[in-house]
């Protein structure tokens, strides 16, 4: 039997479309990997220091890729470190103490939190830097740590996300175990909720992650250059990795600096993706052993 | 006793927590509409509004990059709208198994990609190809913007539209199954009218996520000045503007205005949001 | 003889490394931050590699953001130097207290994709280009492609001088693309055969195409000379006189090498 026109019209529709995406991906990242496999290699990370040297932060390694990737990892460990703390707490503090009507309200504002656009999260890191500069202290300016601040608040609405939802979708057998056994809320929360729970907040932390690294508009407002070397402490300026890839997209001077471009854009997809599969692999692996342990 | 003590100190903190995450929120907005009030009291708001941009004839006007970035993101869901529409009857309909789990995974994977590597992309293969296929201008247009944006959103809307899918409930789709229904009868008849909302919700996040990137527009849509015309025309959006007016003079005017951007992208946003919730309580009844 | 010429090179190298005027540096400490005009960073960076080399206790952070951004961050004392494409208006040296130590010579070319038949304009139809009334190469006897239009934000020292020199306050259309860089204006001017774009001389190479404005081409020779007009000094700004490690960073800048590094990277010196 044929099928009928519209079925027939329907799955060509949502072959086109997916072979459509599948080959627009394809081609972005087709086009980085052609062009820009060559490059990788260590004199684009350390260009003329010499490796070691560079990682013991003996020499500065100047033209390199060294000083952004090593800006990006800071960024993202002291971003995390605010984020995480608070966005875990709040998505326990939803998902096991709010009453319905906080609950909605806070879920509200973290919805909207997610909403805003990085760069007015960036515009708001800013004003509160030059605030501070012009009531504080004088010695205040753009550095890396009003960055990952301001990191912190874009990806404190997935942290919290995650989080409620991996506690509320737990199953009633597991809620309910503990408190029968006389457990406290506490008890509950932090020896049985929050292990079961465990793999989905992690996969979501790590999505986290991937998010403080791509991220450039939050960055470029609050204090990341072009030219900063390693980060001395959490107050001087940085490099990182996405904006070093836009400031070599309109700033290029010569075809080896483009082709750095390439590489760091390869580099920060490597990353980003690695991220990916870690997430993805963690989720997998802790839902199988827990789906025996039932 | 002590335990007492231990639980209440654990809800204290995590409802501190709760209240921080809360108060990002409202301080960010307080931030904006506090460093707005300069403006807002000199009363040249409606000039602001509807001015051209030339500080030159101190005009400060932000229409051209309001008009740039509804146009931009209007454009982009427009592109993004139909593909993922179609990728999500893949994934949930047509081929629910082997290739659509294929295509949801890329799907997954491209909320990966950064997006400043949609513009490094965009900037030296689509801006040439664009200007070289059209004749006209210089490649960098309010189209080429909304492509690179139109394939940026659609995970958002691909997940979302997938999701509000698979929330139809089975019932349904067996009794459609048990009448004979076509693929394509239980789409029209039975999802679609059931998964309305989770739809109009993904389109809404996906305008929020084309309206709030940055970069794509900065690299690739030209951020010229004047009220764009036709698709070719480069424009800028809210979000380059502040991007290039950050280092400004504080004192100025102009700068003064990326306030007011910085506040009409968070109203508009969370208008949005507040929509889409609407929409997805809707849904789930 | 061979041998006694190697050594002698490597001598005289050694002997160069030690005198040089890096020596300033020595016991120092801390940063130092710069930002502004985006026509000084291929010599900002070279300097701030020398000195950081030298002496890893130093950190020195260049950022752009145009030659306004330069002169109010240094005065709202956001930097240590602020660098500007052109000379701080009075009212700024005056607000802020400004220093202002001029330690090159530029000149804006226009500039066109080399593709790009047109070579030669006259001053009035570069004004009309940018006005927007030729807005196609035909006229000017090229190829029948609209002229896509480059400029630079007001923050630009580069865009003020081009503004005032070349196209006499002219009109910019609106419909000009917007870059935010001398180096973001070159990129642009490669990659579009129909592009034409202003930057710093010292920005000009193979690559683009500087054009003959009024018979005059823009070259280092024509902006010593002074016969080609449209040329400006290379500012770098302090909050005060400088002090500390800005002062040492400025004396560098005008000392022998930092002159030879300003000449290198298309300049002109001031000494």
């Amino acid at each position: 039997m044929k099928k009928p026109f519209f079925d027939r019209l329907l799955v060509a529709f949502s072959w086109g479309c997916a072979l459509l995406l599948i080959s627009a991906v394809s081609i972005i990242i087709g086009f980085l990997v052609v062009k820009g496999y060559k490059t990788i290699n260590l004199d684009l990370i350390f260009a003329d220091t010499r490796p070691l040297d560079g990682l013991l932060l003996k020499r500065q390694v100047f033209g390199g890729l060294f000083p952004a990737i090593i800006g990006t990892l800071s960024l993202i460990l002291l971003a995390i470190s605010f984020a995480m703390p608070v966005g875990i707490a709040s998505g326990i503090y939803l998902s096991e103490y709010a009453p319905a009507n906080q609950k909605w309200f806070f879920s509200l504002m973290v919805d909207i939190l997610a909403g805003i656009p990085s760069i007015v999260v960036g515009l708001f890191g800013f004003s509160i830097t030059i605030f501070l500069h012009h009531f504080f202290s004088n010695r205040i300016f753009p550095c890396l740590l009003i960055s990952a601040l301001s990191l912190a608040f874009l990806v404190l609405p997935y942290i919290v996300k995650t989080t409620q939802t991996a506690m509320e979708s737990l199953p009633f057998q597991v809620r309910l175990t503990a408190p029968a056994l006389g457990a406290t809320r506490l008890e509950n929360i932090i020896f049985v909720l929050l292990p079961t729970a465990l793999s989905d907040i992690v996969s979501g932390l790590v999505l986290a992650i991937g998010r403080c690294a791509e991220d450039t508009a939050v960055i470029m407002l609050t204090g990341v250059v072009a030219t900063a070397g390693i980060p001395k402490s959490i107050f001087s300026n940085f490099e990182a990795l996405p904006f070093y890839i836009y400031y070599i997209a309109s700033e290029y001077s010569d075809p080896s600096e483009l082709m750095k471009g390439y590489g760091a854009a390869l580099i920060l997809l490597l990353i980003c993706s690695g991220l990916f599969c870690i997430a993805h692999w963690i989720k997998n692996t802790i839902d199988q052993k827990q789906r025996f342990s039932y | 006793m002590r335990f007492a003590v231990k639980e209440n100190l654990a809800q204290l903190f995590f409802s501190g927590a709760a209240v921080l995450s809360g108060a990002a929120t409202l301080l960010i907005l307080g931030f904006m509409i506090l460093l707005s009030l300069p403006v807002l009291e000199s009363g040249l708001l409606m000039n602001i509004l509807t001015d051209p941009w030339s500080p030159g004839h101190g005009q400060f006007g932000i229409l051209a990059m309001i008009v740039g970035t509804l146009y931009i993101a209007g454009l982009s869901l427009l592109i993004g709208f139909p593909i993922s529409l179609g990728c999500s009857f893949f994934i949930q309909i047509t081929s629910p198994h082997g290739p659509g789990k294929l295509l949801k995974k890329l799907v997954q994977f491209m909320t990966a990609i950064p997006t400043v590597i949609y513009g490094f992309v965009g900037v030296f293969l689509l801006v040439p190809v664009v200007r070289q296929v059209f004749s006209y201008g210089s490649g960098m247009s309010i189209l080429t913007a909304s492509l690179m944006l139109g394939i940026l959103i659609c995970p958002t809307m691909i997940l979302f539209f997938s999701q509000s899918f698979a929330r139809v409930p089975k019932n349904f789709l067996l009794a459609a199954d048990a009448l004979g229904g076509t693929p394509f009868q239980k789409l029209i008849y039975v999802i679609i009218p059931h998964a309305w909302p989770g739809l109009l919700t993904g389109l809404i996040l996906g305008f929020g996520r084309a309206m709030g990137d940055t970069l794509i527009a900065l690299m690739i849509s030209g951020n010229s000045v004047m009220l764009p015309s036709s698709i070719l025309d480069s424009a800028r959006t809210l979000t380059a503007h502040i991007a290039m007016i950050i280092a400004a003079d504080f004192d100025s005017i102009e700068f003064k205005t990326i306030f007011i951007c910085g506040s009409v992208l968070y109203l508009l946003t969370s208008c949005g949001i507040l929509a889409a919730r609407i929409l997805d309580r809707r849904q789930q009844g | 003889m061979k041998k006694i010429i190697v050594l002698a090179i490597i001598l005289l190298q050694a002997g160069f490394c030690l005198a040089s005027g890096l020596d300033a540096f020595k016991e120092e400490k801390g940063i130092l931050r710069i930002s502004g005009g985006t026509a000084h960073i291929p010599v900002m960076k070279e300097v701030a590699k020398r000195i950081m080399t030298f002496n890893p206790d130093i950190q020195i952070i260049i950022a752009g953001g145009g030659s306004g951004a330069g002169i109010k961050q240094v005065g709202e004392g956001l930097v240590n130097i602020g660098n500007s494409g052109r000379q701080a208006t009075e009212t700024e040296v005056k607000k802020y207290g400004l220093a202002l130590y001029k330690w090159a010579i530029d000149g804006v070319a226009a500039v066109v994709n080399p593709h790009n038949p047109v070579k030669k304009l006259t001053n009035k139809q570069l004004q009309d280009i940018y006005a927007g009334r030729i807005s196609n190469w035909k006229n000017l006897g090229g190829d029948d492609r609209a002229i896509n239009i480059y400029t630079r934000d007001a923050s630009s020292g580069t865009r003020a001088v081009f503004w005032k020199k070349a196209l006499k306050k002219g009109e910019i259309i609106g419909r000009a693309n917007f870059v935010a860089s001398n180096g973001a204006m070159k990129s642009a001017v490669v990659n579009n055969p129909y592009a034409i774009g202003y930057i710093s001389v010292g920005y000009v190479d193979s690559t683009v195409m500087q054009v003959t404005l009024d018979g005059v081409t823009p070259t280092l020779e024509t902006v010593r000379t002074g016969q080609y007009k449209v040329a400006r000094g290379l500012f770098s700004n302090t909050k005060g006189s400088a002090k500390g490690i800005a002062k040492k960073f400025i004396d560098y800048l005008l000392s022998p090498d930092g002159q030879a590094i300003a000449a290198q990277k298309g300049f002109i010196p001031v000494k």
